[in-house]
């Protein structure tokens, strides 16, 4: 007992540990809700919500027709597993007595790009456009295709995986140049 | 969408959370690193899981209790381009 009460309050575990945790989640939502966990569709769905209307009065935009229609049951289940992804993140920095409120996250940032907290927030949007593309053209996320193809053998996530790390690895090439 | 169906979704999603804080994987460093291959801990978790997931969901199904069926589609370059603009996302960003 005063074991895990110890596990519980580690600020990190090790990574092998997490992920079968990891893994864990993603036996179980298969086994119990038939669904595989992922993150990008939300966007895609809050996105279709506003988006339709917009749209609609174009006939030759069919995205949110045929492509990406809004789910009829609204948020749906996947916006409930990032609420909970939330307060599981939150619940474990909170006992791992790590909880603070901060602008620019760690040092490592602060020695490549600077203190500026404003870069920080327009450099974390800007990623955020290229991540919500890259998800919608490969047909999903980390955890929506990467993983959740990953653990059901499809070729797709084997695909995805190679090209984030190619362009990934080019891209922080640029960034950190001869500290790379 | 039933409340069992929320509740099912709130605690895979807590769980989920929990172990991603656990490990590291909400800080930037962590992303950032993996791509300059300093600190493979990104890589280290993802396999993990997906080598308990594989060994758990064949398992599964195996006996029947699971099927196969929310994979995206398997499309050549769609995948491999995608994730190529995906990566610059994670690179830069570290999310």
């Amino acid at each position: 007992m005063k074991w895990l009460l110890r596990q519980l309050r580690k600020d990190l575990w090790s990574p092998e540990v997490a992920g079968v945790g990891l893994g864990l989640v993603y036996v179980f939502a298969l086994w119990l809700s038939h669904r595989a966990p992922g993150a990008s569709g939300t966007f895609f769905n809050a996105a279709a919500i506003v988006g339709k209307p917009l749209t609609a009065s174009d006939p030759a935009n069919q995205f949110f027709v045929v492509t990406f229609p809004p789910l009829t049951e609204g948020l749906g289940w996947q916006f409930w597993m990032l609420v909970g992804i939330f307060l599981g993140a939150l619940a474990s920095v909170l006992i791992a007595g790590k909880f603070k409120w901060t602008l620019v996250p760690i040092e490592q940032w602060k020695d490549v790009f600077g203190p500026s907290v404003r870069k920080r927030w327009i450099v974390a949007f800007v990623g955020g456009i290229f991540l919500q593309i890259g998800a919608g053209i490969a047909g999903g996320c980390t955890s929506g295709l990467a993983l959740a193809g990953g653990v059901q053998l499809s070729p797709a996530a084997f695909l995805f995986i190679p090209g984030i790390f190619i362009s990934g690895a080019l891209v922080q090439l640029l960034v950190y140049r001869e500290r790379y | 969408m039933s409340v069992g169906d929320i509740l099912l979704a709130l605690a895979l999603g807590f769980v989920f959370g929990w172990v991603l804080d656990k490990g590291g994987l909400n800080r930037y460093y962590k992303i950032a690193n993996v791509f300059r291959f300093t600190d493979l801990t990104v890589l280290r978790f993802m396999m993990m899981g997906m080598a308990v997931g594989m060994v758990g969901i064949y398992t599964l199904k195996y006996f029947g209790l699971v099927d196969l069926t929310a994979v995206s589609a398997t499309v050549l370059a769609g995948n491999l381009i995608g994730g190529a603009i995906f990566g610059v996302g994670m690179s830069l960003s570290g999310f």
